[in-house]
C-alpha cells in the first residue's frame, strides 16, 4: 500500500503484491468465460483464430499455476513463505509480469466480445426494419428512432434545471434576506413593519412552497398564468404562445427551488459564530452592512455544497413537469413509449440518461466547489509556542514566514 | 470642547436591569467612568459582568435604566445606536474577527464602510495600529493562521482604528493559553499608558490591581463595592469581596 501512495500508479506496476495469483485467477477466468462466448459480427478475433486458441490456453496456463501454487500453500502451510518456489524474488516477479499479460489478454477478449458485440448489437438494431424483440436492441433502437424527441426533451431538462436552479439561486437569496431580518433598535415604526411583513412573508412562502408537491404547484401556476393572460382579453393561441408549458414550468421549478434553497441559505447563514455579527455590530456597522459584509459571504460559502445539490435535485424533479405537458426527458420518454408499446426499455433508458445528467452535474459541481474552496487555513504559523518563546517583538522579525503567507494566499485564490 | 469632555464621565451607568428569562443578571447597576480612566469589572463567573459589559454598547439591549455616553442615552429607544457604538471599541473574549477577511480587511472594514475613508488611507491608519499591537507584516495574513495571542491583539488594531473614545474589553485573556495572555496583556497596557479610557472585565488580578484606576467588584448581579486598586487588593470593606479576592491575593505571583 505504501508504494501505492508514494510512487502512484508507476510504484502499484514496480510491486510485488501477495494476491497476485488471487485476484488475476479471477480475471483469467472471466477472460476465459468472454472467449467461450459467441463471436459477433465485429469481432476482430474472428480473423485470427489461432492466436485467440494460444491467449484461451495462456490463461488456463495461469489458473493452473495458480492452483499448484494453492495446492503447494496448502500442502506446505508452515514454511511456504520461507521455501516456496512461489515466493523467490525471481518467481515473483515473473508472476507479477505474467499477471500484467493475463490481465492484457482478458482486455483483449473483454473488448472483442463486450465492446465490439455491444457495438454490433448498436449496428444491427439501428440498421432493424422494425423493433427488435430483445431488451437491449429494442432499447437501442428505440433511442436511436426517437433520437430527436429524446434530444428534445434532455435538452429541455437540462435547459430547466440550470434556468431554474439559477434563477432560484437569485430569488433564493433577496428571499433569505427578508427571512433573516430582525428588528433593530435604530429601526423606525415604518422598517419595523417591513422587516415583520418580510419575514413573515418568506416563512409562508417557504412552508407553502415546501408542504406541497411540485407536481401540483406545476398545474396550479400553469392554469393560474392561463387564466390570468386569458382575463386581459387575450386569445387561447395568443396566451399559448407566450405562457407555454416550458415557461410556466420554469416558473415552477424556480419558485419551488426558491423555497428550499432559502433555507439551505439560511442554515448557512445562521451556522455563522454570532460573535461574527457582534463583533461587526460593536464597530458601529448596521445590520444590513453587517450582514452583507461579514456574515452573508461566510453563510454562502457554508451553504455551497447543499446549494449546488439543488442543480442535480432540479435535473431529477423537472421530470413531474411533464404533468402540464412540458416537453422534457420524461415526456419525450412517454411518447416515445407509447408509439412503439414497449414501456419498460424505454423508461430503463430514460434513467440511464437521467443518471447521466447528474453524474455529470455533480463532478462538475464538485469541481467548481473545488475552486470556490477558499484556501485551506494551511499550516498554523504562529502558534502558541511560537509567539510565547519569541514574544510580541518576534512576530515582526520573520519576513520569511510572512511571504510564505502570502504566496499560500496568492495560491489559494488563484486556485 | 475638549475640556468640556473631559470634566464629564465618558459612560455613566444608571439603574441598569437585565433579566434573561427569569433571571435578573443586572439588579441595578450605577457607576462612571471618567475620561483616561481604566475600570475593571471582577467577580465571580455570573455575577453579570459581562452582560453590564455589553449593556455599555447595546449587544444587550437593557431592560430599563440608562446608559449615558457623552450626554446621550444609548437606552433610549430609537437612538441610532449605530453611530454612538462607532465611538465605543469592544475586544471579545473569542476575538471574533471577520474569517471572510485577511487581517488588514479586518480593519479597515469599519472606517472604509462607516467613515468613508479610502482604502489607502485606512489601510494606513490600519497598518500603524497593527504596528502598535506588533502585527504589520502580519497584514495580509489569512485570520485563521494566527495563534490566539495574536488574533486578540488584531481585534484590538481593528478596535482602535475606529479611533474609539471609550475601549470594552470582555475577558480579552479568557480564551488565550497561559503563557501568551502576557502579550495581550502588554498591549492593553501600553494603550492604558497612552491614556485611553477602557472597561476591562477581567480575571487577571494582577492587572486589575497594577493598571486599572478604579476596580469594580460584581457580585449577583450588582455592584458590591468599588475604589482605588490599592483599597481593595490591601483593605476591602466587605467579607465577600475579601473572599472572591483572598484567592487572588494569597498567589504570590500577584
Amino acid at each position: 500500500m505504501g508504494s501505492t501512495t508514494k510512487g502512484g500508479l508507476k510504484g502499484f506496476l514496480a510491486a510485488d503484491h501477495r494476491y497476485v495469483f488471487l485476484g488475476t485467477s479471477v480475471i483469467a477466468l472471466m477472460g476465459m468465460w468472454l472467449s467461450m462466448q459467441p463471436r459477433s459480427t465485429w469481432s476482430f478475433l474472428a480473423g485470427v483464430y489461432t492466436l485467440e486458441v494460444v491467449m484461451y490456453y495462456v490463461l488456463l496456463a495461469w489458473v493452473v499455476v495458480s492452483l499448484v501454487a494453492l495446492v503447494n500453500k496448502l500442502v506446505r502451510w508452515r514454511d511456504y513463505a520461507g521455501a516456496s518456489p512461489f515466493t523467490k524474488p525471481v518467481a515473483k516477479r515473473a508472476e507479477r509480469i505474467a499477471s500484467y499479460v493475463v490481465w492484457a489478454i482478458s482486455a483483449v477478449l473483454f473488448a472483442d466480445r463486450a465492446i465490439m458485440g455491444f457495438c454490433a448489437l448498436v449496428s444491427s438494431s439501428i440498421a432493424s426494419d422494425s423493433n427488435p424483440r430483445d431488451f437491449l436492441s429494442s432499447m437501442v433502437y428505440m433511442a436511436y428512432e426517437g433520437r430527436g424527441v429524446f434530444a428534445r426533451g434532455i435538452a429541455s431538462t437540462i435547459e430547466l434545471a440550470i434556468f431554474g436552479t439559477a434563477i432560484a439561486f437569485f430569488l433564493a437569496i433577496l428571499l433569505v434576506f427578508l427571512r433573516i431580518q430582525q428588528i433593530d433598535r435604530p429601526d423606525n415604526d415604518f422598517v419595523r413593519f417591513l422587516k415583520v411583513v418580510g419575514c413573515g412573508f418568506a416563512k409562508v412562502y417557504s412552508a407553502v412552497l415546501r408542504g406541497t408537491p411540485m407536481m401540483v404547484q406545476a398545474m396550479i401556476f400553469y392554469f393560474a398564468g392561463f387564466a390570468a393572460f386569458r382575463s386581459t382579453g387575450m386569445s387561447t393561441g395568443e396566451v399559448s404562445a407566450i405562457w407555454s408549458t416550458f415557461v410556466a414550468g420554469l416558473v415552477t421549478i424556480s419558485l419551488n427551488s426558491t423555497a428550499y434553497m432559502m433555507e439551505v441559505l439560511r442554515g448557512g447563514i445562521e451556522s455563522v459564530d454570532p460573535g461574527q455579527a457582534e463583533a461587526a455590530r460593536s464597530l458601529g456597522l448596521s445590520q444590513w452592512q453587517a450582514m452583507t459584509k461579514v456574515v452573508f459571504p461566510q453563510g454562502i460559502k457554508n451553504a455551497i455544497p447543499a446549494l449546488s445539490n439543488e442543480l442535480v435535485i432540479n435535473i431529477k424533479d423537472s421530470s413531474v413537469l411533464s404533468v402540464i405537458g412540458v416537453f422534457d426527458l420524461m415526456f419525450a420518454t412517454t411518447t416515445v413509449a407509447g408509439i412503439y408499446y414497449r414501456q419498460l426499455e424505454c423508461y430503463v433508458f430514460a434513467a440511464i440518461c437521467y443518471l447521466i445528467l447528474t453524474m455529470i452535474a455533480s463532478k462538475i459541481l464538485s469541481a467548481l466547489s473545488k475552486r470556490l474552496e477558499v484556501r485551506n487555513p494551511g499550516p498554523v504559523l504562529g502558534t502558541s509556542d511560537v509567539a510565547a518563546t519569541t514574544g510580541v517583538a518576534g512576530d515582526k522579525a520573520d519576513p520569511q514566514r510572512v511571504s510564505a503567507l502570502h504566496d499560500q494566499k496568492r495560491d489559494g485564490t488563484k486556485g | 470642547m475638549a475640556e468640556d469632555t473631559k470634566a464629564q464621565p465618558v459612560i455613566r451607568v444608571e439603574g441598569l436591569r437585565k433579566s434573561f428569562g427569569a433571571h435578573e443578571v443586572l439588579k441595578g447597576i450605577d457607576f462612571e467612568v471618567m475620561p483616561g480612566e481604566v475600570v475593571t469589572i471582577i467577580g465571580a463567573s455570573g455575577s453579570g459582568k459581562s452582560t453590564l459589559l455589553r449593556c455599555i454598547n447595546l449587544l444587550e439591549t437593557p431592560d430599563s435604566g440608562h446608559v449615558w455616553f457623552h450626554g446621550e442615552d444609548l437606552a433610549a429607544e430609537h437612538v441610532d445606536v449605530n453611530r454612538l457604538r462607532e465611538k465605543i471599541g469592544m475586544v471579545f473574549q473569542g476575538f471574533n474577527l471577520f474569517n471572510n477577511m485577511d487581517v488588514l480587511d479586518n480593519c479597515t472594514l469599519a472606517p472604509v464602510t462607516l467613515k468613508k475613508m479610502g482604502k489607502a488611507e485606512a489601510a494606513e491608519v490600519a497598518l500603524s495600529h497593527l504596528e502598535e499591537v506588533g502585527l504589520a507584516d502580519f497584514a495580509h495574513a489569512d485570520v485563521n493562521s494566527l495563534s490566539g495571542g495574536q488574533k486578540q491583539r488584531v481585534a484590538i488594531a481593528r478596535a482602535l482604528c475606529m479611533k474609539p473614545d471609550l475601549m470594552l474589553f470582555d475577558e480579552p485573556t479568557s480564551a488565550l493559553d497561559p503563557e501568551i495572555v502576557g502579550e495581550v496583556l502588554e498591549v492593553m497596557r501600553s494603550l492604558a499608558h497612552d491614556g485611553m479610557t477602557m472597561v476591562v472585565v477581567t480575571h487577571e488580578m494582577a492587572f486589575a490591581k497594577n493598571v486599572s484606576d478604579k476596580v469594580v467588584f460584581m457580585d449577583n448581579g450588582v455592584i458590591a463595592e468599588q475604589g482605588s486598586p490599592k483599597q481593595m487588593f490591601s483593605n476591602p470593606r466587605l467579607p465577600r469581596t475579601r473572599e472572591f479576592l483572598s484567592r487572588y491575593l494569597d498567589d504570590p505571583e500577584n
